[in-house]
């Protein structure tokens, strides 16, 4: 399969580092995430300063309304407005999660995971053909931090993600601090998982902070990188090789400059893995 | 109905009823139960839905409080499930509930100002449209000036305000401590609207509201002038409505001029 282009580190853009990204265009970060959904409007200061940002930086697209592993029907307005982004943005690729977000029309508006079985495997896979088919651009699907198992499934989380991917043709997102809170919430061992996933299908690494509750883990992205989603990453960076990466936060956002030298301890940990690789 | 399908079904009348049933699909683990699995999950339906609340009603936030507002959030979401894809449209008919629904009826600004603050929202990233400039309005030769319609801003938002919502809002934006609901004397026309980037509003007098509403029907300049005879005298309309047409094309409200066909 075509390898997907490697763009470095990256973050994800956020409201309140509009201004200082357009004044300041720093050069640590190569290139940012959107979350597309803030950018499915009509006009205003979201899709003003998408162009301003993305005249000078590249971008990829990231959503969380696809419900890829829903039961409804695809919701084909959403797939037009995401289109007609992709259009406006020209990203790399876009993503969206391996997971289900309501049903009956209905929106959670969380991702919530999947039974990990063959039929699932089956529902998703054709499903994820379809809007690759529909957005012409490659699409990536995100590995998402659970909380609970449901009884039907037969097979681990990697067994499923991995089976997704190769029956859809299409790349993995593979977020790094998912995986571990995962394997926390659901007790198995993260270098299992990593060692699964197939090298050629993962096209992004996702860095994020959680909330530890004692009994479980929350994926709340409001907090930095930990130390051991930090070797996590080291480990992926070993196996997967030059993958672009990028931090998400979603909550206490920060000053820019903040996240910029997360980013660049991200660097700090890949690049002298990757030049030990190429050597 | 797929086993996939009937169990998200299963998972999603959980999510929102909270009434349990759905333990003996889950497995436990032995910090975690099963109803514990499931509540993580029917929790963050709900803190997600309050937060997204906060951000479209910082005002009606602020002066509630955070104890009344996410009781008032809490009795929202039992009543309003989502359904667009983007969770930003949740709050759409959080004025229509406080109208309608004891005890927050009985204090009408309620209702007021979150209809107010749902229209800012709506004007934040409405269409963008060039504005018409001084400069393109002045070049216009005056036997032209009667039969010119205009259209208005993509971003423009009306309504009516009996007490001080906006005085209360703007106190919240700008971090001050925000007045008392006061009613006015009567209902007053608002607007609210985009200029570029920047958002704005004010009251309207009743001539400019009346002037407002027959441009926004692609009335002619000579049919608007007509109307204001209602206020002012016959010799000063046409200066007075050519005031506030420079007046709305200065604030960026007006994005073409057209000609009466």
């Amino acid at each position: 399969m075509k390898q997907l282009p490697y763009l470095g580190f990256g973050l994800g853009l956020r409201t309140a580092h509009y201004e200082t990204v357009l004044a300041e265009l720093p050069a640590n970060v190569d290139w940012f995430e959107i979350l597309s959904e803030n950018y499915l409007v009509a006009g205003g200061k979201p899709l003003y300063y998408l162009d301003a940002i993305r005249e000078r930086y590249p971008m990829i697209m990231h959503g969380v309304s696809m419900s890829i592993g829903g039961s409804d029907p695809l919701n084909w307005e959403y797939l037009a407005q995401l289109k007609k982004l992709a259009e406006r943005v020209q990203p790399a690729w876009f993503s969206d999660h391996l997971c289900w977000t309501g049903l009956d029309g209905k929106n959670i508006h969380d991702l919530l995971p999947l039974p990990y079985t063959e039929e699932a495997i089956e529902h998703v896979a054709g499903r994820v053909r379809q809007v690759q088919d529909f957005i012409e651009r490659p699409m990536l699907i995100e590995n998402v931090s659970s909380y609970l198992t449901y009884q039907d499934s037969a097979m681990t989380e990697w067994e499923f993600i991995a089976a997704v991917a190769e029956r859809a043709d299409c790349y993995i997102l593979l977020d790094i601090n998912n995986i571990y809170v995962s394997a926390f919430n659901h007790e198995f061992d993260p270098h299992e998982y990593l060692d699964f996933i197939p090298v050629e299908r993962v096209g992004q690494f996702h860095l994020a902070g959680h909330t530890n509750y004692g009994d479980y883990i929350i994926d709340s992205h409001d907090h930095p990188v930990i130390d051991p989603v930090w070797d996590l990453f080291a480990d992926a960076v070993r196996r997967f090789g030059p993958v672009s990466t990028m931090i998400e936060r979603d909550d206490d956002i920060p000053p820019l400059n903040v996240l910029l030298q997360e980013l660049d301890h991200a660097r700090g940990i890949a690049q002298p893995i990757l030049e030990e690789m190429a050597a | 109905m797929t086993r996939v399908s009937s169990l998200q079904a299963r998972f999603q009348n959980a999510i929102l009823t909270r009434g349990g049933g759905f333990d003996d699909a889950i497995v436990a683990t032995e910090r975690v139960s099963a109803a514990q699995r499931i509540e993580i999950y029917a929790n963050a339906y709900r803190s997600r839905l309050i937060e997204c609340l906060r951000e479209s009603y910082s005002a009606l936030h602020t002066l509630l409080g955070d104890d009344a507002f996410e009781r008032l959030c809490r009795a929202y979401i039992d009543s309003h499930t989502p359904h667009h894809y983007s969770v930003r449209w949740y709050g759409d008919r959080l004025a229509t509930y406080l109208r309608g629904t004891a005890p927050y009826r009985d204090h009408p600004y309620l209702a007021e100002l979150a209809e107010f603050e749902w229209r800012l929202m709506e004007s934040f990233d409405a269409s963008d449209a060039p504005p018409v400039t001084v400069e393109e309005m002045s070049s216009i030769p005056p036997d032209r000036w009667p039969s010119l319609t205009f259209a208005l801003h993509p971003s423009l938002r009306r309504l009516e305000l009996a007490w001080n919502v906006a005085a209360i809002r703007s106190a919240v934006d700008e971090e001050r401590d925000p007045p008392s609901p006061q009613k006015g004397d009567q209902p007053a026309p608002w607007i609210i609207w985009r200029n570029q980037l920047r958002q704005f509003y004010r009251s309207l007098p009743d001539a400019e509201a009346w002037m407002l509403t027959h441009a926004q029907r692609g009335e002619h300049f000579a049919a608007l002038c007509e109307g204001l005879c209602q206020w002012k005298d016959e010799s000063e309309v046409a200066v007075h409505a050519a005031g506030l047409l420079k007046q709305w094309i200065i604030d960026g409200l007006v994005t073409r001029i057209g000609e009466y066909a």
